[in-house]
């Protein structure tokens, strides 16, 4: 175990916002546009406090606003700056405009989603439904569990969004006030190691507002006749390849932040206790915490019940999914968000669009919890898997269960 | 090389054939008091009703026939001030530089014994003074030759082929400010009329030589905000520069233009006003006037055109405590310039908003050709004020707002303003009168306090 | 061999303007402009101004080096076209060069004639051809007690003139009836008359020299048909000039009385133009198309012709053809002016005005109310400005007192509200 107890080994207590703002630091981003938001604020506020005790060197642009803070970003990206900025619910649904261009510049922002339910009813807390509103615009999705999964992945990102084969931004995501608040030790990586891990920003090799490289940046295309449909399908393609790709390099960068750092986290999704599992339930997020102890619960009683968190929400890792999710009877998915057109969990869509790849199609029911800040319980995990298991003995799948709905 | 030369421009309409200009150029050349010696002659046409003046001087032609049919060498064109001058050591009276000239431009005077020509008095005309100093506007002695003298050797940085309306004013707008600005510029061109021409390319081409791009209508100041400071950050010069629109400055881009504008952003910040959302079909923007038909206030049985009047975009911006807030018309190039350079230096340090008044043909129903009158006339009757503000000056007028012409002589230019009742009319003069105080006023409580230079000594 | 995109061969007026309008158009094409004389290029309206001493003839230049320099032109003097290999786009010079050259301009002028008088071999005498005759002219001026000059055209007069104010008795001898018979009718012509008689230079008008013999020294011995005698210490002759073109044979250039052109100043030849006094061009009261061509011969017109030529051979697509000669001119004399714009016989006196006591003449002709002509003496009107309103065929009619009233200013108010 010495080998994780490294001599530079650095711990500190913190929430899950300063982490992010330390993992910002320790990526040595050139800006950071703010604006605060509940349950974000202290995410930006830490950020402006590194900068102005001078422990990050960057341009703070305290704006008017979400839209304006992303398109300040996307001003100095294009620039040729590495950029960062947090935001949630109301915030990003202002900042949409320029979110849902951000992917076709092929843009490597990193953005983190400090998650919280959307308007209206109206609402403060935490709850994964803005992230999963945005869940088609094309950013990738990294969805974090505990606090030092929050600072290794929010380095980690920049890794993965400037790889020229993705050139895509990232959101990553912390549950508002679970994570954002909760504080618990994290080991600090050691400065110079996370430099040469990121080794040098190279973030408008391909589209750049550079005097010395003039260029048009998004000129009119599209429409129909001359080259304009067929240049407007290799822009989308190229987009929808760039997502493809990052599931290797997710996987890839994970890969090396845990040798060079001795943290392996699962980069696409996480296998707890599947190996010899009969039916398992699949969670996002902090919620997995309790859900895992649920789960060693039911062992301890004998059951053979596993978990599957999806860490990579987009894109969706349908074949990882699949494999993960090979070997089982039954499955339940529970989310902290709603699919209104489905009247179900979003990451229940995917899933159950995933079972097709996998071998024994087993039935699967949504659960949703978790809504503006409500708890999600061992003892609530506890009923999801005894309703599992009861799908195993032959009990067909009930409609979409609302955890919170007694509460 | 690029040449152009000061001019004098005659103005018939504005003549009253005072004869003030005969009368000075006659004095200024010691020729007696018989006007016949003055070598401008104002012709009048007295059986035309409405008066009706003609002008019958040297034109100092491009390409003049008088110099190329001159046997003796006596005329040639001189490259520096473009008069074209006559040698009487050499001229051997032979009248055939008169044969050459089409507009009376150098004749044979009996009392000088040769021909005579207008010299421009050496680059002051005293006809043109006199004109002024009768209280009259009809001879103009025009020098916006410099601009093009200074800024005509800089590189066109457009594409050329853009695709205007025709009589647009706007691609001379952008053709003359993006070259004066130069090429160490990243130009944004939100969606409008300027990238509806072509400024930012089609299909992966672009449209300038400097890096362009589109924002999106709602963002141009803070993308270029993000763009210049992340230049400013690594010690880099260069000009983060918007031609925007009305529309997207006023109404949808409004938020992030002003927070640009109280950060201070470093930014050169042009809006081309064309009173509307042309390109995408004339629609109404906050920056319409009111009473004027746009496609979205239409004239009908219940609807007169806008209701509300304009927005007064230049105003508010001054009161963000911009380094530079201007306006400027392209019916005033000079003026226009003037401004440009001091909002090109005031973005070297802060925020520098020009708002240039542009009258649009398609949009506001007016012959094609009428533009730059058009723009002129806007001016003349108060319509549109031309004003500049730094935090140290205050306001201050280009251009005096007393003797306007009266509005109706720019609204009856307008077919967007046809519709308009007598009613309406009264409220276009109230508002007129209004801003017009405002303005006043804002200039009156500038001055009434002494200067901080002043006040120390 | 040297070889040049254009090459014109003359350098007064038509070539001059022929090399201003390619230059405008192609800034960087080779231009080569060969010139007979030994000089840089003059202009020979200005040779009798040499003579009279109101020009000093090392100040009558049009161009200087620096301005051939400044144009990329290769300026090269004192070489005569001696030939034109059309196959081959050759011109050989009298040198003995040869030039290759892509497009060629005939600019070559007109010189002297000199008319088949017997004896004129034998005897003395000058002409005014070049700057080199003007200033021997200009020599023998102050020597000449009597002098005869042949033809009362403009060079005839004009030096008329200036050997009455060296002093001497001069005679002048015409076969027409008139003095400048070309530009002026017989009433206009008789105030000019009147003014020289009044100088004491004899007129000898539908007079003829029909023999000459030497004397001693200078001069010769004039005898004319009315069988009177003179003895002339000078004899110049100017009886009118003819275009030079002796070096065409090989062009395959259509001739008649100069070189035929169509409306672009282009020959009938590939790639060879001819403007100037020279070319042969459409006349702007010709009938159609294929109406007769003529020589203008004046100065305004070689310098438009040489334009056009230029913008043709540069490929300059603001060409606009040449709209047909207009005669016209202008003569200063003894202090007097006259002018002649257009045509003395298309259409009808409209007005007219003699004065012979002030000297004073104005004649206005018109077709269907538009002016075909205006001549006047000691008249002020632009000759420019009724030049543009002839060219374009104005209608006047709705003006026409106002303009017989008061021509120049008349015509003056029609300007802007007709061209620009």
């Amino acid at each position: 175990m010495s080998a994780v107890l490294k001599p530079k080994a650095h711990f500190i207590v913190c929430d899950g916002n300063e982490a992010a703002a330390r993992a910002v630091t320790l990526a040595q981003v050139d800006m950071v546009a703010v604006y605060p938001i509940t349950p974000q604020s202290s995410l930006v506020e830490y950020l402006a406090k590194f900068v102005a005790e001078g422990k990050l060197d960057a341009e703070i642009v305290d704006v008017e606003g979400e839209h304006s803070v992303l398109s300040v970003l996307h001003g100095a990206c294009l620039a040729g700056a590495r950029t960062y900025t947090a935001t949630c619910g109301p915030g990003l649904a202002f900042m949409f405009e320029p979110y849902l261009r951000t992917p076709g510049m092929r843009m490597p922002l990193v953005m983190t989603i400090v998650t919280r339910d959307t308007l209206t009813p109206q609402s403060v807390w935490g709850g994964q439904q803005d992230a999963m509103s945005v869940r088609e615009v094309g950013w990738l999705q990294i969805h974090c569990e505990t606090v030092q999964e929050v600072l290794d992945t929010t380095i980690m990102a920049y890794k993965i969004a400037e790889h020229h084969d993705v050139m895509l931004p990232v959101n990553v995501c912390h549950d508002g006030n679970y994570l954002s608040f909760g504080a618990t030790r994290v080991e600090l990586p050691d400065q110079a190691e996370v430099a040469a891990f990121l080794g040098k920003r190279d973030v408008n090799w391909h589209a750049a507002l550079d005097p010395d490289r003039p260029m048009a940046i998004d000129p009119l295309t599209g429409g129909s006749g001359g080259p304009g449909p067929a240049l407007f399908v290799r822009y989308r393609k190229g987009q929808c390849a760039g997502m493809q790709n990052s599931l290797k390099i997710i996987e890839d960068v994970h890969a090396e932040w845990g040798r060079r750092f001795g943290r392996y986290h699962a980069p696409l999704v996480e296998s707890y206790r599947m190996d010899d599992a009969e039916y398992a339930i699949v969670t996002i997020g902090s919620m997995t915490g309790a859900a895992k102890d649920a789960v060693d619960e039911a062992r301890d009683r004998g059951e053979r019940v596993g978990l599957v968190k999806v860490k990579t929400f987009r894109p969706f890792p349908v074949h990882a999914t699949a494999q993960a999710l090979a070997n089982v009877k039954a499955v339940s998915v529970v989310d902290r968000s709603v699919s209104f057109g489905w009247n179900c969990g979003p990451l229940y869509q995917d899933v159950i669009a995933a079972l097709q790849f996998a071998p024994l199609r087993p039935p699967a029911m949504s659960f949703i919890g978790g809504l503006a800040g409500a708890d999600i319980t061992t003892a609530h995990f506890g009923q999801v898997i005894e309703r599992t298991a009861a799908m195993v003995k032959g009990v067909a799948p009930g409609g979409t269960v609302w955890i919170n709905e007694n509460d | 090389m690029a040449t152009a030369y000061n001019t004098l421009a005659f103005k018939p309409e504005h003549c009253d054939g005072c004869n003030a200009c005969m009368t000075a150029c006659v004095e200024v050349n010691n020729a007696g008091s018989d006007l016949l010696n003055s070598r401008i002659q104002i012709v009048a046409d007295q059986d035309n009703a409405g008066g009706g003046f003609e002008l019958a001087m040297c034109r100092q032609c491009g390409d003049p026939k008088c110099v190329a049919n001159c046997p003796a060498g006596a005329l040639g064109k001189d490259a520096e001030d473009g008069v074209i001058e006559w040698d009487g050591s050499k001229c051997v009276n032979c009248l055939l530089c008169t044969v050459g000239c089409a507009f009376g431009g150098i004749t044979y005077n009996a009392s000088a014994g040769h021909v005579v020509k207008c010299d421009m008095c050496g680059g002051d005309p005293a006809c043109a003074r006199a004109c002024a100093a009768a209280g009259k506007t009809a001879l103009k002695f025009i020098t916006t030759s410099r601009i093009y003298r200074e800024v005509g050797d800089l590189e066109d940085l457009f594409v050329p082929g853009l695709s205007g309306c025709q009589g647009c004013n706007t691609e001379l707008i952008m053709r003359h400010t993006l070259r004066r600005v130069g090429p160490e510029t990243v130009l944004a061109a939100p969606p409008g009329c300027i990238p509806g021409m072509g400024a930012v390319g089609y299909n992966g081409l672009t449209g300038t030589k400097v890096p362009v791009f589109h924002p999106l209508l709602t963002n141009t100041a803070s993308m270029l905000s993000g763009i210049k400071r992340h230049y400013k950050r690594q010690g880099r010069e260069m000009t983060a520069m918007a031609l925007a629109g009305d529309g997207g400055a006023s109404d949808v881009g409004f938020q992030s233009l002003s927070g640009a504008a109280e950060r201070g952003e470093e930014i050169l910040f042009i809006v081309v006003d064309n009173e509307g959302y042309m390109n995408t079909g004339m629609q109404r923007s906050s920056c319409t006037p009111y009473g004027a038909w746009t496609s979205t206030t239409p004239v009908g049985e219940r609807g007169q055109g806008k209701t509300q009047d304009a927005k007064n975009m230049p105003v508010l911006m001054m009161m963000h405590n911009c380094a530079y807030v201007a306006t400027a018309s392209t019916g005033f190039m000079e003026d226009l310039y003037d401004k440009l350079d001091k909002a090109i230096a005031a973005s070297k340090h802060g925020f520098a908003y020009l708002h240039i008044y542009s009258p649009c043909t398609t949009g506001w129903r007016f012959p094609s050709q009428e533009n730059i009158e058009v723009a002129r006339k806007a001016v003349e009757t108060n319509f549109v004020m031309l004003w500049e503000f730094t935090p140290a000056t205050g306001l201050q007028l280009s251009r005096s707002l007393d003797e306007a012409l009266p509005i109706a002589e720019y609204l009856q230019v307008l077919g967007k303003y046809r519709h308009l009742s007598d009613e309406q009319v009264q409220h276009i003069e109230a508002s007129l009168d209004r801003n017009v105080a405002f303005i006043t006023n804002l200039t009156a409580s500038r001055s009434s306090r002494p200067a901080h230079a002043a006040a120390g000594m | 061999m040297q070889q040049t995109q254009y090459l014109i061969v003359g350098a007064s007026h038509a070539a001059l303007a022929a090399v201003q309008a390619i230059r405008m158009h192609d800034p960087v094409g080779s231009v080569t402009v060969v010139s007979k004389d030994d000089a840089l290029p003059y202009s020979p309206t200005v040779l009798p101004y040499v003579v009279s001493g109101r020009s000093d003839p090392t100040g009558v230049f049009l161009r200087d080096d620096a301005y051939f320099s400044k144009h990329q032109v290769n300026y090269v003097k004192g070489a005569a076209v001696t030939g034109i290999a059309a196959a081959g786009k050759r011109v050989s010079l009298s040198s003995g060069e040869e030039i290759a050259y892509e497009k060629l301009l005939l600019a070559t002028g007109a010189a002297p004639l000199l008319p088949p008088i017997p004896g004129l071999n034998a005897v003395d005498y000058h002409v005014l051809r070049s700057l080199n005759d003007a200033v021997k002219l200009r020599q023998a001026l102050g020597e000449a007690h009597h002098a005869v000059v042949l033809g009362a055209g403009l060079v005839g007069m004009h030096a008329a003139e200036n050997l009455s104010k060296a002093g001497a008795q001069v005679t002048v001898v015409e076969m027409q009836p008139t003095v400048l018979a070309g530009y002026f009718d017989r009433d206009a012509a008789a105030i000019i008359e009147d003014v020289f008689a009044a100088k004491g230079v004899t007129l000898k008008m539908n007079n003829k020299v029909v023999k000459l013999s030497p004397r001693n020294k200078t001069g010769a011995v004039v005898s004319l048909a009315d069988a009177q005698q003179l003895d002339a210490d000078l004899l110049l002759v100017s009886a009118g000039v003819a275009p030079v073109m002796d070096y065409l044979n090989g062009s395959g250039a259509k001739i008649d009385k100069g070189i035929l052109v169509d409306d672009n100043m282009h020959t009938s030849a590939e790639d060879i133009w001819a403007a100037g006094d020279v070319a042969q061009a459409r006349d702007f009261f010709g009938a159609g198309q294929d109406g007769a061509k003529i020589i203008n011969g004046i100065l305004p017109d070689a310098v438009e012709q040489g334009k056009i030529a230029g913008m043709a051979m540069a490929g300059d697509p603001a060409l606009k053809g040449y709209p047909g000669g207009v005669p016209l001119n202008t003569y200063t004399f003894f202090g007097q002016q006259a002018i002649s714009v257009g045509s003395q016989n298309q259409g009808v006196v409209v007005a007219l005005e003699i004065d012979r006591v002030q000297r004073r003449y104005l004649k206005i002709v018109m077709q269907d109310n538009r002016l075909t002509g205006i001549f006047g003496i000691n008249v002020a009107f632009d000759p420019g400005v009724m030049w543009e309103l002839i060219l374009r065929r104005i209608d006047l009619s709705a003006v026409r007192e106002k303009f017989l009233a008061d021509p120049q200013r008349t015509a003056r108010l029609l300007m802007s509200r007709t061209w620009r």
